[in-house]
């Protein structure tokens, strides 16, 4: 469903110079799994998500969605993905309903289908009480449900979740969770970066962990464990990442 | 790109709408603010005007002998010729018999006046009375206070003629008040009227026989008559204000949704939810436009209906109270703002598309209200320069963008149509270009993902500087080449400035050599020593690609050349020169030896314009591969260097065939050569064709010439026209050296680049 090939997105920045925010990246997803990517902040998982979103254009490498490139056919590629971030907010002045109907407006669906759709997603995910409530008035997690209805409104085979647990309460983070979970069961293909361990033991068929831009690790739970000896998740996290450092320290001291 | 889909752009622009419309604050600028601010402007005139009219002046009258009685000026302290209604807006104090008071009046006067007991002092000199009520001068000497001193000496003077016996009040007075003080100018207003009306009362009792006198010294009276009917009148004035009004409302309406529009967007994290969406970029700019455009039009609209309504009905009584002078200032006529909404469409379009890449620009709200300064700075000047009364519509000015416009509907307004048709053409076709250009500028805005996702990083001028120098790339980027543009042109216009102006041959050959090497090459070699690490690349200092591109560069510049000299001709007529002012140069040039003209005036200037304009500034400007618009710009900055409009118009035209060959021929040394001959072959013809054709009178039939004051000498049509032919001939030579890299470059390339990589890896 997705291929991800030799990645790679650079970035001019002002105090580093070239500022490399991928490099290399390789990896695939199924439809009826969830694609794990962990990795700390500013480990270049959002990057790597806007670019599968067509929203930015990689330097180098491929990601194909679906049999389409995401450089060279992005209509294509944007139906058939579902793109929930922390940065891709809703409307302040539009209502629950209106938003999500707008952009299923914007995907071409007829209005009766459309409406009906909406009927379904809203009463699925218990948002009919906020259906006439302003984007401005909603609670983060109100938001946050009408983001997922907008990306769920054309019915896309992938969806991509950013940090979509983010500044969410226990109970609401729960739910959205296990509304991924159930996405999943209805085969959909989902990519679901997050930087919390719990989130990706409970959640991911198979992760990648993502630092400065690098895959470290790649494969399932169980495969990772095995590989590298470590039973908790989290602390075969910080062994990845500090062997990484000290190999980055080595190569400066070599450099210089 | 992909066609547009209309539903989409017609959904997004609904959406736009209906949000803009939710937005009180939006609603308040568009909607409310004219509904209010007219007659709220309508009211506080009316309530100043009243303010006005209740403060009443306090006048000083000096008369130094008794004044005339027929009729009396002054009964029981009030002035007999003003109506009693206006009778206690004049509180004045009366002294008779002063003499001398005339001499020292405007010392007097001053100080009076700066204490502020009084506004205004009035002095009737004393004269011998055999001349009473032959001084019929209608209008009262008016002074300042400081100016007065002449006219008191000048009466002084025909003071001292007359015996001091039998004497009496002249009925011409002086009159001090000072102009800086607004009450003193009021009351100068106020005693001017009631003195005149005095003065014709006298007259006509003089000429009713009652008093003795001769009838011969009666004034000659001006007549004054307004020939315009009430309608054009109005026209007029409007034709003046309201598009001025429009255009800045165009403008600020513009302005406002499109920051919220994109920044603002940006700014809540909603920009990428609709990129990530199926529309498509050009969708979204289009939808987002239409919506500024819409309500940049709105705002204009309602402002201008809620003047002319405020106009209608409010001014009506307001002229009534103020009696009488603002009759012009009815409604203005119905046809005026039919125009006015015709004509404001291609300018809100432009403004729209200017607003919208300038808010794309920005990452939040707050950046993007700091952007309106300085498009109001650009297009404040535009709108101005239409206000001048000197301004008038001709193709000089319908091809300035706005300008034309805003002159164009002037006229419209006025009913001049046979005059405005002519420039319609040209003025749609500069506001279209204009429209495109813009239009094409917020497109690219929302195609680069450098604009939409930049993070706000903090900025150092420090690192920034550093980077320059540290992370020196082997040509310039597209920011370094126009900076070293926009240095050329500050470091000339200062220098320029400051320079003392030539005197004879010598000095001018310095001053121009001077400006030339230190202020065009020098900004340039240097910012390419100390910034790339290929000057030479940089600078295109490379044979070209074949050496026939040198030959052929000369041979277009000669067949180029009758077809520059029309175009001067041309700008000539369209932006008349002030031959006065270019007479000390002329004169300096007339005698100057050739061989050195030639060597300052063609060799100097192709060295080093060309090492700037089409070496660093073009390898910069073309570094990100567009190289149209590198050429355009470079031919901008080249133009705008030039600093007079008639040579800046030509050079950016031929900065353009300078470009295009530097980019075909990737070399500076042909540019050299055309641009050398180009200039060689124009200080030739102005020099010799006068002689030539004095003593070939022959040449007639292929030199015309033109006469703008001073003959000026241009080739016939047929010249021009295969001279024209020749170099689309040699152009299109140009244009199949194709800038395919040869093998011999990729070789090249490619060895860079492996050397580059095994630099860096390798630990040394």
């Amino acid at each position: 469903m997705i291929q991800v090939r030799e990645l790679t997105k650079t970035y001019s920045d002002l105090r580093n110079g070239q500022f490399v925010a991928l490099s290399g990246v390789n990896f695939d997803a199924n439809p009826g799994e969830i694609y794990g990517l962990l990795g700390p902040n500013g480990a270049g998982k959002t990057t790597l998500l806007r670019i599968m979103s067509t929203v930015l254009k990689p330097s180098g490498g491929s990601v194909n969605i679906g049999g389409y490139d995401v450089v060279k056919h992005p209509s294509p590629v944007r139906r058939s993905i579902g793109f929930v971030s922390n940065n891709t907010a809703v409307y302040d002045r539009m209502t629950a309903y209106e938003m999500v109907s707008y952009f299923g407006k914007l995907h071409g669906i007829e209005s009766e289908a459309l409406e009906e759709r909406i009927e379904g997603i809203f009463s699925r995910m218990n948002m009919n009480d906020i259906r006439e409530v302003l984007g401005a008035k909603m609670s983060t997690g109100m938001k946050q449900k009408v983001s997922i209805a907008r990306a769920l409104v054309h019915d896309p085979p992938v969806l991509i979740f950013d940090e979509a647990t983010v500044g969410l309460d226990v109970l609401v983070g729960r739910a959205l969770l296990d509304i991924v979970a159930d996405l999943r069961d209805q085969g959909k293909c989902i990519i679901f970066s997050t930087h919390i361990m719990r989130e990706v033991e409970r959640l991911c068929d198979r992760v990648a962990i993502i630092y400065r831009g690098h895959v470290l690790a790649e494969g399932t739970q169980e495969e990772l464990r095995e590989k590298y000896g470590e039973n908790d998740l989290e602390e075969l996290f910080f062994q990845l990442i500090s062997q990484h450092q000290e190999k980055a320290e080595l190569g400066k001291v070599l450099q210089s | 790109m992909n066609r547009l889909k209309w539903s989409n752009v017609k959904l997004i622009l609904n959406r736009e709408v209906r949000d803009q419309l939710r937005d009180r604050r939006t609603l308040f600028m568009i909607a409310i603010l004219p509904l209010l601010l007219y007659p709220l402007m309508g009211m506080s005139f009316m309530q100043l005007a009243q303010f006005l009219k209740k403060n009443p002046s306090r006048v000083l009258i000096v008369a130094e002998a008794p004044l005339p009685t027929d009729p009396a000026f002054i009964v029981d302290g009030k002035i007999t010729s003003v109506p009693p209604a206006e009778s206690n807006l004049l509180i004045v104090d009366y002294l008779e018999n002063q003499l001398p008071y005339a001499e020292q009046a405007a010392d007097k006067a001053s100080a009076i006046i700066d204490e502020g007991t009084f506004d205004i002092v009035v002095c009737f000199p004393a004269e011998s009375s055999t001349e009473s009520g032959t001084t019929g001068d209608d209008k009262p000497t008016a002074s300042g206070e400081i100016s007065g001193k002449g006219t008191a000496d000048e009466s002084q003077e025909s003071q001292s003629q007359e015996s001091p016996v039998n004497l009496v009040a002249s009925s011409k007075p002086l009159v001090y008040f000072n102009a800086a003080k607004d009450r003193s100018r009021i009351a100068y207003e106020r005693m001017s009227i009631a003195i005149t009306r005095w003065q014709r009362s006298r007259d006509e009792l003089a000429s009713a026989g009652q008093v003795a006198g001769p009838a011969s010294t009666a004034p000659i009276r001006m007549a004054t008559l307004d020939l315009a009917n009430p309608t054009g009148r109005r026209a007029a004035l409007w034709s003046k204000v309201l598009p001025f009004v429009a255009l800045i409302w165009a403008l600020t309406g513009a302005f406002y949704p499109a920051v919220d529009l994109c920044a603002g967007e940006k700014e809540r994290g909603t920009l990428e939810t609709l990129l990530s969406s199926p529309a498509e970029r050009s969708e979204i700019v289009c939808g987002k436009l239409i919506t500024i455009m819409l309500f940049s039009f709105a705002t204009s609209a309602l402002n201008l209906i809620c003047m002319a309504l405020t106009a209608t009905f409010a001014v009506r009584q307001f002229a009534g109270l103020a009696n009488g002078g603002f009759q012009t200032f009815g409604a203005p006529p119905l046809s005026s703002l039919a125009w006015l909404f015709l004509a404001l469409i291609p300018i809100v379009a432009l403004f729209s598309a200017l607003a919208l890449a300038l808010a794309t620009m920005a990452r939040s709200t707050k950046e993007g209200q700091y952007y309106l300064m300085p498009l109001l700075l650009i297009s404040m000047p535009l709108m101005m320069l239409a206000m001048f009364p000197s301004a008038e519509l001709d193709l000089g000015t319908a091809i300035i963008p706005v300008t034309g416009v805003m002159l164009l509907l002037r006229n419209l307004m006025e009913g001049e149509y046979r005059q405005a048709i002519p420039y319609v053409l040209p003025v749609m076709g500069v506001t279209a270009t204009c429209c495109f250009v813009a239009i094409r500028w917020a497109v690219d805005q929302f195609n680069d993902e450098n604009v939409l996702f930049q993070d706000s990083e903090r900025f150092s001028v420090g690192l920034w500087l550093r980077r320059f120098v540290t992370d020196r790339s082997p040509t310039p980027g597209f920011i370094e080449g126009f900076m070293c543009g926009i240095l050329i042109l500050l470091v000339r216009f200062f220098a320029g400035m400051s320079l003392p102006s030539p005197t004879d041959w010598n000095s001018f050959a310095t001053i121009a050599a001077l400006s030339l090497v230190a202020f065009v090459a020098a900004p340039a070699i240097l910012m390419a020593v100390a910034l790339t690490t290929e000057p030479r690349t940089t600078l295109a200092l490379k044979p070209p690609r074949t050496f026939w591109s040198i030959p052929a560069a000369i041979l277009l510049a000669i067949c180029l050349h009758p077809v520059a000299i029309a175009l001067l001709v041309l700008v000539k007529t369209m932006y008349p020169i002030d031959i006065a002012a270019l007479a000390p140069f002329e004169k300096i040039l007339g005698d100057a030896p050739l061989g050195s003209m030639l060597l300052l005036m063609a060799v100097l200037p192709a060295i080093c314009e060309e090492l700037a304009f089409r070496g660093y500034i073009l390898s910069g400007l073309n570094s990100n591969g567009r190289t149209r618009r590198a050429i355009i710009i470079s031919s901008l900055l080249f133009g705008f260097a030039h600093g007079v409009v008639q040579q800046s118009l030509i050079a950016t035209v031929f900065g353009v065939v300078l470009g295009y060959i530097a980019i075909q021929t990737g070399s500076l040394l042909p540019c050299i050569a055309f641009h050398a001959t180009h200039n060689a072959l124009g200080i030739c013809f102005s020099r010799y064709i006068p002689g030539l054709l004095e003593r070939f009178p022959r040449l007639d039939g292929i030199i015309n010439t033109f006469n703008d004051g001073a003959a000026t000498y241009h080739y016939g049509p047929p010249v021009v026209l295969g001279a024209m032919v020749l170099s689309a001939w040699l152009l299109k030579w140009f244009k199949r050296l194709n800038f395919e890299p040869t093998l011999q470059d990729m070789q090249e390339a490619a060895h860079q680049s492996v050397h580059a990589m095994a630099t860096q890896a390798l630990p040394q």
